[in-house]
């Protein structure tokens, strides 16, 4: 497949009118802001600012949704930098080592260099869009059930073994997770698991109210026990806004290879930015020479995920657009969006609207580019939060906690399960049990379980499943690495000291 | 933060002010304050679609005065929402399906159809059976044929729960052909989305899945629809009827209200929705979303939810799911 060159220049030139600049610009901005708020990630910014659409001619609407969309993906971030409290699922791994330079007095820096990294990320992936969409999209169709689990089962894998030396609390912290996402109806029988007769708990447990819960609450519950503790708190001095040199070349190379994987994972239905961002994370952390320092204000560990997150943010349009079949919850919501306004993605629009995709693709590359300049001017007001007084700046983060909890369900018995997962993020931070297995195990750990049932239906055997394509045996073969390749190679480090 | 605050107050204070004042006005005749109607979904599905598409024609042309709001009750299937609406007055409406039969027919909610007031049927949808473009399954009867002769030898999509009309139109086909259906072999997924993915990568043999869904991939020779449920041929897909099999299955949607609503109130509703059914912007909605008109006022909707659910009793137990 050719790209059309010419639908592409004629998309470039109604993306950059001025009033599609306008939408850019407004929605990159709406997006930032609301996906910086806990709980309140890219699926909700749109779901929310739809009925704005409405009335709007479709391409502009398109450009709004997206641009709120990514501007989201950007926010994300900041506050898992700056406050340790991730907006949504992909911008976890953005805490791991983000918030340590923050306490290190690198917020500006952390910021910046998130800023960047995802702006390589989006490139990266949307030359692959342009050149490679319709292949790719072939290619996601591999995927059956059996492919998704050792995926699925790879990611688990791959995050656990981050907890180096202590794979102890890392298995610990996924079975507790999966015991969570056992709470539900099972769509395979239909049979209601651990209701106690609430109709809210049927759909299972929101994983948005575990994030927010664990880390939001969490976080607040532990600093106020510490908060007479001068020695953590973090410091006045936020840093350099530009990153140094050293910061650049050690992130220049994760960032840049760690987008076409994130892109990849991205094009998967279901996947998407939480699985894209801790593969990435923790691949990088097995390759980095100086693996001692992720976790501890590596800037490499920050610049991977973002770049993967945001490369696979790009890759959910690819189904989206190709096949008409949503890749994440907030493609699913712009699906809706623009079957209301009259447009059916699917396989004959390139063919019958192509200006249309191709208007999008351009407002994605110039909204990127926006938002590169829009965050790094709001550097210097983030970072003013860090100078709020805590007495003043807790409240406020458990008040948006709660409102940001209440939009997911509108439901008040959240409230208690957001209560509840405070109380056990503090217990974690005390006793120093990881919450990363936790999270990702409650985010995939349905999808998990009901891909193994699938392929059981499909296949007699363990054995069949495992070998059902090359795809399954490349996952089966990684996942079995990921977890006794970092044992191996320490027990040789030991033998040979 | 402060400027947030200042903004923050602001709102509040502008709400409090149209709340009030939309209040205000005399409460003799209804309806006489705002109206909610309630998605019994998240924002994005096909309930919060058909809720914000009401308000929108209702409103734009001017057929209801007062305001209009969309709330979102996600839960159970409908079960929130509809637990929600059964406490509130007439200024409260309710989307609705099949499921408010079908849940306490499965036995996953004590509700009943019959604990609401029936309002409209608005539209419908039709199912339709699909096998990925490579499959040697040539039509309807042949497929119907080969699962007569051995039911476990296919592996059938469906989404996002059994039990639902994509499930159950399926399961009574088969079962009138004669297939012994308790030994069908499907495979549950999330989203009618996640089935055409999985046809689409022929993950699984054959789906059963909204004609809405399935159509622009049959135009485009990626998947090969065989069969609706609809009572007449579409876009030169044949219909169950017209392959010799007297079957139709409407995947519908309509509106209901809290119990023991007034007769004037009722009324209100039946003039108000036959207004909007004749809307340009009403019939563009339908036609944007794929959908039928399949309009009824509310004496004919309870006729009609009876009948139904005596339909879905039956099915229910021939697929070994009821209570």
């Amino acid at each position: 497949m050719g790209v059309d060159w010419g639908s592409f220049a004629e998309g470039f030139s109604t993306a950059i009118q001025f009033e599609n600049l306008i939408f850019i610009v407004i929605g990159g901005l709406l997006g930032t802001i609301v996906g910086m708020l806990p709980g309140l990630g890219p699926a909700t910014a749109v779901a929310v600012l739809i009925p704005v659409t409405f009335g709007m001619e479709p391409t502009s609407a398109l450009i709004l949704l997206g641009a709120i969309y990514y501007g989201a993906m950007y926010g994300g971030s900041r506050s898992s930098i700056l406050i340790n409290t991730p907006g949504d699922g992909s911008a976890i791994a953005a805490t791991f080592d983000g918030y340590p330079m923050t306490r290190k007095g690198q917020a500006g820096q952390a910021l910046t260099l998130a800023t960047l990294a995802s702006l390589v990320g989006g490139f990266i992936a949307m030359i692959g869009f342009v050149f490679l969409a319709q292949p790719l999209a072939q290619f996601a169709l591999k995927f059956g059930p059996a492919e998704y689990f050792f995926l699925l089962l790879f990611t688990l894998s791959a995050v656990v073994s981050l907890s180096k030396g202590n794979m102890l609390k890392g298995f610990i912290s996924m079975f507790l997770g999966l015991l969570i996402t056992t709470i539900g109806i099972d769509s395979q029988s239909g049979v209601y698991r651990f209701t106690f007769g609430v109709p809210h708990l049927s759909e299972g447990v929101d994983f948005l109210v575990v994030i927010i819960g664990i880390y939001a609450v969490g976080e607040v519950l532990y600093n106020i026990l510490l908060l007479k503790d001068d020695s953590y708190r973090i410091k006045e001095d936020v840093g350099n806004k530009w990153i140094t040199k050293e910061q650049f070349k050690r992130s220049f190379w994760p960032a840049l290879r760690q987008s076409p994987v994130g892109f990849l994972i991205g094009i998967l239905p279901g996947a998407g930015g939480s699985i894209a961002s801790m593969i990435s994370y923790s691949t990088e952390q097995q390759l980095s020479k100086k693996s001692d320092e992720f976790g501890k204000g590596a800037p490499e560990g920050l610049a991977a995920p973002e770049s993967s997150n945001n490369a696979a943010a790009v890759g959910a349009f690819i189904p989206l657009l190709t096949m008409g079949i949503p890749g994440s919850g907030t493609t699913a919501v712009i699906l809706g969006a623009l079957i209301m306004l009259g447009l059916q993605p699917g396989p004959m629009l390139f063919q019958n609207q192509p200006e249309v995709v191709w208007t999008f693709v351009n407002s994605l590359f110039i909204g990127n580019i926006a938002l590169v300049i829009m965050n790094i001017l709001l550097i210097g007001f983030l970072i003013k939060i860090l100078k709020t007084p805590a007495n003043i700046l807790y409240p406020i983060i458990l008040l948006l906690a709660f409102i940001g909890t209440y939009t997911l369900g509108y439901s008040t018995i959240d409230f208690f399960i957001l209560m509840i997962f405070g109380v056990i993020g503090l217990f974690m931070k005390i006793l120093n049990i990881p919450s990363a297995p936790l999270i990702l195990a409650v985010i995939i750990g349905n999808q998990l379980e009901q891909n193994f049932r699938m392929a059981s239906v499909s296949y007699d055997s363990v054995f069949g499943m495992m070998t059902a394509s090359p795809i399954a045996i490349f996952f089966v073969i990684i996942t079995v690495l990921s977890v006794f390749l970092p044992m191996l190679l320490n027990r040789l480090a030991r033998i040979k000291r | 933060m402060k400027i947030k605050f200042k903004w923050m107050a602001l709102a509040m204070l502008l709400a409090t002010f149209i709340i009030s004042g939309c209040s205000s006005s005399g409460d003799a005749e209804y309806p006489s304050k705002n109206i909610e109607i309630i998605a019994p979904a998240t924002p994005g599905g096909g309930w919060d679609a058909t809720a914000r598409a009401i308000q929108n024609v209702l409103d734009k042309e001017g057929i209801v005065e007062q305001n209009m709001n969309v709330v979102n009750k996600p839960g159970g299937g409908g079960e929130v929402g509809w637990q929600y609406l059964k406490g509130k007055d007439a200024h409260d409406i309710s989307v609705n399906s099949s499921l408010v039969i079908a849940n306490n027919l499965l036995g996953q909610s004590e509700l009943t159809y019959e604990d609401f007031t029936p309002l409209a049927i608005l539209a419908t949808e039709w199912i339709s059976i699909a096998v990925p473009e490579k499959s040697d399954i040539e039509d309807g009867i042949d497929l119907l044929d080969r699962l007569k002769e051995d039911p476990a030898s296919l592996t059938i999509a469906v989404g996002p729960a059994l039990g639902n009309n994509d499930h159950l139109s399926f399961v009574r086909v088969a079962e009138e052909y004669g297939v012994d259906v308790s030994k069908l072999r499907f495979l549950v997924y999330e989203s009618g989305g996640d089935v055409l993915t999985a046809l689409l990568g022929g993950h699984v043999d054959l789906a059963t899945f909204s004609l809405s869904e399935s159509l622009e991939q049959n135009e485009a020779g990626n998947i090969r629809v065989l069969a609706t449920t609809a009572d007449e041929t579409i876009d030169g897909i044949p219909s169950w009827q017209d392959q010799g099999i007297d079957f139709t299955f409407p995947h519908w949607r309509g509106l209901m209200g809290p119990p023991d609503m007034t007769e004037e109130e009722i009324a209100y509703w039946d003039n108000a929705l036959s207004e909007m059914v004749e809307t340009e912007g009403w019939k563009n909605v339908l036609e944007n979303n794929g959908w039928d008109n399949y309009y009824m006022n509310s004496k004919e909707t309870k006729a009609f939810l009876d009948e139904q659910n005596e339909m879905y009793k039956e099915l229910i137990d021939k697929a070994g799911l009821g209570n």
